[in-house]
């Protein structure tokens, strides 16, 4: 399970229909808990750096991954998970989403995508890969108050 | 030889024991390295390929440069230096 401040949840569909038609990504970042449960308490979106095709696919900036990651360092929060969006698509994983997930393994992610339809967020679904079944499982989304309350 | 940090990613924590992060000695990225794959077993095979190159899907940088805008893994480092493994996190719905 991941549980998204609703203020978060904004930040991150405002993102996705912003990078509309294109691909927007960003990371999440929060805690997890003893039941590999995702708590996120941050979002920091991140350039597409794929230039050529990115109305169908996403090439996080790397230097956002490593500013993210010293800019939380020294706290208990750390990179929980990633968001990208899927222009007019499902927020279904896709097989490109399946295989480079694989290919770094990514376990200990949650990878939420966010459908976006004609430039409105249409929903967006969570996702956790499982590497022995190189196959992604969703998630449920729980949506929360600034108050922690589950909505 | 210079005492470096590397900062370890959480997909490849299971690698280190859980350590975020790592004090290394070390004259060369490629170094550092390879001392980090006698330490911790599987860690080369997770981000080399043949040890010769940085996987495709890896990226290394040493402060805030990438290495393979450097000297790649011939990339020297300094006391103090941090090295950060980062994994490629990329997809999208594109499936050709």
């Amino acid at each position: 399970m991941i549980r998204i401040p609703a203020r978060l949840q904004w930040e991150i569909y405002s993102h996705a229909e912003g990078s509309y038609p294109n691909e927007g990504c960003g990371l999440l970042v929060g805690t997890t808990d003893k039941d590999k449960n995702h708590t996120v308490h941050a979002f920091r979106p991140c350039k597409n750096l794929n230039m050529e095709r990115a109305r169908d696919r996403y090439l996080m900036d790397p230097l956002c991954q490593l500013r993210v990651a010293r800019e939380f360092e020294n706290s208990p929060w750390e990179i929980i998970g990633i968001y990208h969006s899927h222009p007019d698509h499902p927020s279904r994983a896709s097989q490109t989403d399946t295989d480079r997930a694989v290919e770094i393994g990514a376990t200990v992610w949650s990878y939420v995508i966010v459908s976006v339809r004609q430039g409105k967020v249409a929903g967006a679904q969570s996702w956790v890969l499982n590497e022995n079944e190189k196959k992604f499982h969703e998630e449920p989304v729980v949506t929360v108050s600034e108050e922690g309350d589950s909505k | 030889m210079s005492s470096v940090t590397v900062k370890i990613p959480s997909p490849l924590r299971p690698l280190t024991a859980g350590q975020s992060e790592v004090k290394i000695e070390g004259a060369t990225v490629r170094e550092v390295l390879q001392k980090m794959d006698s330490q911790f077993k599987g860690f080369g095979e997770r981000v080399l390929d043949d040890g010769s190159t940085v996987k495709r899907f890896i990226n290394v940088y040493v402060n805030e440069d990438n290495i393979r805008d450097k000297r790649e893994l011939e990339t020297e480092v300094k006391n103090g230096d941090t090295i950060s493994i980062l994994p490629s996190i990329a997809g999208g719905l594109g499936s050709k």
